[in-house]
């Protein structure tokens, strides 16, 4: 009788609890940062990093279908009357690029870690990923940083 | 902006300038090393640009994963570069292609060049009685993110005004520095790679104004371009001397002022940088 209870709990428990699969979200020291679902990485430029930058007025994203290597310039971001230049914290072949962002600049500024996402990559190497920032390194990063 | 009110700049008092870092981070700041290069071309001086940069990034980011080393262990130094151009217009980044042939032809044929560059900013003017201003600072090392590089870069050009007896004042929205709602005495555009800084700014000393007419500078329409001499020549002083040589050690001081750090003369700071600098000219 007991064991019966006790398969029967366990039966309801697998199916009220189904798998689900979470995107993990890294960051770069240079704050990017990259939320990973699956093979294919959507990155952007952080609320510190756009706050750093001012308002942004010029956009480039690369190309799809455009192979990058880690740490390759893949786009600009004007503010300020500065460019700077944005480099792919991973290796593998662009999927996608912002087309939005590059017509309206401001969604940097007002939503940096959602619509105003830069680019994707569908990545190679997982060596790459391993070594990114997780969440609680990159506050303490900005805590201490400029 | 014509309804907006010029942004009074008050002067800072040398010790309440921080452009944001903590009392800390300015205790411990890397000294800059001033280089005066007198007349250099654009294209040779954009080159040593682009080469030192990619030295000074190689050397910083030299750790595993293209991770940055400690200050300590590397050679070049951050400088500030100063000089002045032989007639030349430069456009910015977001314009490269935008100049029509005809319209680049036109300007060529007024007797100057034309370089589109990757810096920030639109098209502007570079001539004798200019000065020419090109940090080449590593940000990181100065606690400064490109907001508060940029606010530097203005401050310095406010503080050497002021220090001439000039009132000029920074306008939110329009980087650059203006003595009046329409009247800009210098421009900037610069452009970051891994936080590190090249070009800068641009100072109208004596420069010949007759350049400016026939551009739009920095893309602003019903706004215009004027000099020191000219707006000490309006206040009935322009016995001041206003040329290149004699406000160059107020720039350099005011740079020291607003940036927080030392400012000395780069063979001594890095002889090493000061080498690169006079080799990569060559």
């Amino acid at each position: 009788m007991a064991l019966r209870i006790l398969s029967k709990s366990f039966l309801s428990q697998r199916l009220a609890t189904p798998i689900r699969h979470y995107a993990t979200k890294k960051y770069t020291s240079s704050h990017e940062w990259i939320e990973i679902n699956k093979d294919v990485a959507t990155i952007g430029i952080t609320d510190y990093a756009q706050n750093a930058l001012g308002d942004v007025v010029y956009v480039e994203v690369p190309e799809v279908g455009a192979r990058v290597e880690f740490d390759e310039t893949v786009g600009v971001v004007e503010s300020v009357k500065s460019t700077s230049d944005i480099y792919s914290p991973l290796t593998g072949e662009i999927t996608a690029a912002n087309s939005d962002v590059v017509k309206n600049t401001k969604l940097i500024n007002r939503s940096p870690e959602k619509d105003g996402w830069l680019f994707k990559v569908k990545f190679e190497d997982q060596e790459e990923v391993n070594a990114l920032l997780d969440e609680a390194d990159y506050k303490k990063l900005t805590e201490s940083d400029h | 902006m014509s309804s907006t009110k010029l942004t009074k700049f008050i002067s800072p008092k040398i010790s309440q300038c921080t452009l944001g870092r903590s009392a800390t981070q300015l205790s411990s700041l890397p000294p800059i090393g001033y280089i005066y290069l007198g007349n250099v071309s654009y294209a040779k001086a954009l080159d040593m640009q682009k080469q030192l940069c990619r030295r000074r990034i190689d050397e910083i980011y030299a750790g595993p994963h293209h991770s940055r080393i400690p200050r300590e262990t590397r050679i070049l130094a951050d400088s500030l570069i100063l000089l002045e151009h032989s007639p030349v217009y430069t456009n910015g980044r977001r314009n490269h292609g935008v100049l029509s042939v005809d319209e680049i032809a036109r300007l060529r044929k007024l007797g100057c060049d034309y370089v589109e560059t990757n810096r920030g900013g639109e098209i502007t003017f570079h001539g004798p009685g200019q000065l020419v201003a090109y940090p080449n600072l590593y940000l990181k090392d100065h606690h400064l993110g490109t907001k508060c590089y940029v606010k530097g870069l203005e401050h310095t050009i406010v503080e050497a005004c002021a220090r001439l007896g000039i009132d000029a004042d920074v306008v939110d929205g329009f980087p650059g520095v203006w003595v009046s709602h329409t009247q800009k005495v210098a421009a900037l555009g610069t452009h970051v790679q891994k936080y590190v800084t090249s070009h800068g700014f641009a100072l109208n000393c004596t420069t010949d104004m007759k350049w400016f007419n026939e551009i739009v500078p920095c893309g602003l329409e019903g706004r215009s371009a004027t000099s020191l001499a000219n707006v000490l020549a309006k206040q009935v002083r322009a016995d001041v001397d206003a040329s290149v040589g004699a406000v160059l050690p107020t720039v350099i001081d005011s740079f020291k002022a607003v940036f927080g750090c030392d400012v000395l003369p780069l063979e001594e700071v890095s002889p090493e940088t000061y080498a690169t600098i006079k080799q990569l000219l060559e």
